[in-house]
């Protein structure tokens, strides 16, 4: 007897993105459930960031259905917000605010009470407790990206979407993000981590989505990814 | 240790270098520009060029009465003093002047101090103040000249002086800013302009400013500018080859004192940067918890609050230089405002930078977003609007209630559109800039040079127009205000509308972030 898996918490369906004349995503399907950490990997321009973005609500979909909670991303654009944790790949900070501020801002908006502990701890198990009320516009790219990474695991979403947050990022803070994933898989949420470091990837995710030119090429286990055997299959699969 | 011949070439060979490298990142500059945008440069440089042109060569062809004539002759040298004033102050509140390329684009390349210093020299005609001030220059030289074989001596003296007072200009520009990043450096800076305002106030109080420009160098070069229409002339030679010295030399200078600068760290924008704010009580409200993180954008911004300070103070200046009167203060805040607005609100989502993603991630509903960017603009204009009017009514006295109603209804007027065009111009052209530089601009050189003759020409038509109004009962200021105030409305809500467009707001905010 067939017993039906949890219904995704992400669901996209022929996702299309259109830039002009550029498709920047072609056709991609794919399901993330509750609990689950999926890899989005691929060469740079393969549709990795643009997929991350729709799912966060920054660019609509030009066709295709994606669903987040069973709320449709095009109709239902602020509630899908409101369900995810968006680290974006570029930059993610308001130069002159202060990581403070930022929480601020995020949690009146998401209308969280007594978010302020929370907010600390995590803050402290990013190493940024020291620098919390200095505005982000002198911070180094791997400060920035552990930032991003705190924004957007703080309100606890349904949705993880961490695009590229080990991206120059020092061990210590490498170790902050996993546990971030894992307390999230932990409470049932899905993660999707778009990354170009593989082992971090593997490390991360049970599942991997390998993506080029804007279409899936390969979704497999991401065990299947690990090690010398795992980098041939990957470097197979990119060109 | 060199022999000064050997200095001297080697000097030589760097200015060489310099030169071959400013044609490069012209062409860098250019090649850049697609499509719409070339197109737009392509007519924009065109404009400009005819422009100068006629207003070169046409009045002269004018009807020639020899009071008026006699009266802009009167007034030539003290405009010609007028442009390096101009110069001065953009130069300074630009830390040095404009970049040819911004800072971020240009760190992968050797761009050496001399080059950035020649870029800054060809950016500085691309200001709408100096193209304005330069216009009426040629044109009032064409006009006492006449016509005839003379006017072209005329004009290429003219032309000399332009290129000397913008090369002096930059020289003290780039002083400023080499003293501003020394030790107690915004001290010293502040020191100076205070200093500077005082002997202007002096002069003015005592009625020594007239005597002054009268006694200045520029006298001279307008006395042998117009003598050229008789023929060439010993005197002329003799100007045109001081001048030519002054503006040779202050290009060294300039060179000399960039390289100074760049020796020199930033020291108010690593201090803004790695100063710790106090946390604030959380907001209350979305609006407002959104309207903080936008107002702090602007004032933990040094060029932004620099530029602030020197749009409300500046015009109130010239306005207790001048006398004005409260029926021609009307002006002043059309003046201001676009001021204000070109500091950074023709691109008010460029504000957010590389944070643009982020913040659009959040869940709030885009017209209220919209609304905090607005009102921080609108707030940041009217209190630079307030400043200056404060200054300018410490010689103007008391006002009539006619008078008042005509400057309030004036100013908010044209805050309203400058607000409106704007946030219009912001949403339909975004550019991804880095603010964080004193010398970086919201958009590119030749797009700022035509919002602001759009904002020049606007508000100054509606400034001239409450000038009017303040002659008449004060109702009418109040009548009149309301129909403009509704259309920068409705212009408003319709950008509203645009914004809250996800395919418009996802252009945005991919453009500012990028």
């Amino acid at each position: 007897m067939h017993v039906p898996g949890p219904l995704p918490v992400v669901d996209v369906r022929s996702l299309y993105v259109r830039f002009g004349e550029v498709d920047a995503v072609r056709g991609i399907d794919f399901a993330v459930e509750p609990g689950a950490a999926t890899a989005l990997l691929g060469r740079n321009g393969a549709g990795k960031s643009t997929t991350m973005r729709v799912l966060a609500g920054v660019i609509p979909p030009s066709d295709g259905l994606v669903s987040v909670c069973g709320h449709d991303i095009r109709t239902e654009t602020l509630t899908v917000k409101r369900l995810t944790g968006y680290c974006p790949d570029v930059g993610g900070l308001v130069p002159r605010s202060t990581p403070w501020e930022h929480l601020q801002l995020a949690a009146r908006l998401r209308r969280l009470d007594g978010w302020e502990e929370r907010a600390r701890e995590l803050l402290e198990r990013f190493e940024l407790g020291a620098v919390a009320h200095r505005v982000t516009a002198g911070f180094s790219h791997g400060m920035g990206r552990r930032l991003s990474v705190v924004l957007a695991a703080f309100h606890e979403p349904p949705v993880l979407l961490l695009d590229e947050p080990f991206d120059g990022v020092d061990p210590v803070g490498v170790e902050a993000t996993m546990d971030v994933i894992a307390d999230a898989r932990a409470r049932g949420a899905a993660v999707l981590v778009s990354t170009h470091l593989r082992e971090l990837a593997v490390q991360a995710c049970q599942d991997a989505i390998v993506l080029r030119g804007g279409s899936a090429v390969a979704v497999l286990p991401a065990a299947d990814m690990h090690g010398e055997a795992g980098a041939g299959v990957y470097r197979g699969l990119l060109d | 240790m060199p022999t000064i011949p050997a200095r001297l070439r080697a000097s030589a060979a760097d200015a060489w270098i310099a030169v071959v490298d400013l044609r490069a990142l012209l062409r860098f500059r250019v090649a850049g520009l697609r499509g719409r945008s070339r197109r737009l440069s392509a007519y924009g440089t065109g404009v400009i060029g005819l422009m100068t042109v006629l207003v070169a060569w046409l009045p002269a062809h004018l009807p020639q009465e020899m009071a008026r004539r006699d009266d802009v002759f009167t007034l030539l040298p003290s405009a010609l003093v007028g442009i390096l004033v101009i110069g001065v102050v953009s130069a300074a509140a630009s830390g040095g002047g404009r970049e040819l390329v911004p800072r971020d684009q240009a760190v992968a390349y050797p761009v050496s101090p001399t080059t950035d210093h020649l870029g800054a020299l060809v950016m500085a005609p691309l200001n709408i103040a100096w193209l304005l001030q330069a216009w009426v220059l040629l044109g009032a030289t064409a006009f006492v000249t006449g016509p005839g074989p003379g006017l072209v001596l005329s004009q290429l003296m003219l032309l000399v002086w332009l290129a000397t007072a913008t090369a002096l200009s930059q020289v003290v520009g780039w002083g400023l800013e080499w003293l501003r990043r020394g030790r107690r450096g915004v001290w010293s800076t502040r020191l100076v302009t205070v200093l500077a305002g005082l002997v202007a106030a002096y002069l003015v109080a005592d009625d020594r400013l007239v005597p002054a420009l009268e006694a200045s160098p520029t006298t001279e070069v307008t006395i042998a500018s117009l003598g050229a229409a008789h023929g060439l002339s010993w005197f002329y030679v003799r100007v045109l080859a001081v001048l030519l010295v002054i503006m040779l030399s202050a290009v060294v200078a300039g060179a000399w004192l960039a390289s100074a600068v760049s020796r020199r760290p930033a020291r108010d924008e690593t201090r803004l940067e790695s100063s710790a704010y106090q946390p604030r009580a959380n907001p209350g409200s979305d609006l407002l918890a959104m309207v903080r993180v936008d107002r702090v954008a602007i004032w933990r911004s040094v060029p932004l609050r620099r530029g602030l300070a020197v749009l409300a103070v500046m015009p109130g200046l010239v306005a207790i230089a001048g006398d004005l009167q409260w029926n021609m203060l009307t002006i002043l805040p059309g003046l201001v405002a676009s001021g204000g607005a070109l500091l950074f609100g023709v691109n008010a989502w460029s504000l957010d930078g590389r944070g643009a993603l982020w913040r659009d991630s959040l869940p709030v509903e885009p017209r209220l977003v919209f609304l905090s960017r607005c009102w921080v603009l609108v707030e940041v204009l009217l209190v630079a609007t307030l400043g200056t009017l404060v200054m300018a009514a410490l010689r103007a006295g008391l006002p009539s209630a006619s008078e008042l109603a005509a400057v309030c209804a004036g100013g908010v007027v044209v805050v309203a559109q400058v607000v409106s065009a704007s946030m219009r111009w912001s949403v339909r052209r975004p550019f991804s800039v880095d603010l964080r530089s004193a010398r970086a601009t919201p958009a590119p050189p030749l797009v700022m040079v035509g919002y602001s003759a759009r904002l020049a020409l606007s508000t100054t038509f509606v400034g001239i127009f409450f000038s009017v109004l303040a002659r008449v009962p004060w109702e009418w200021s109040v009548l009149c205000a309301l129909p403009l105030l509704l259309f920068s409305a409705w212009r408003l809500v319709r950008t509203a509308n645009a914004w809250a467009d996800a395919d418009t707001r996802c252009r945005v905010v991919a453009t500012v972030a990028s």
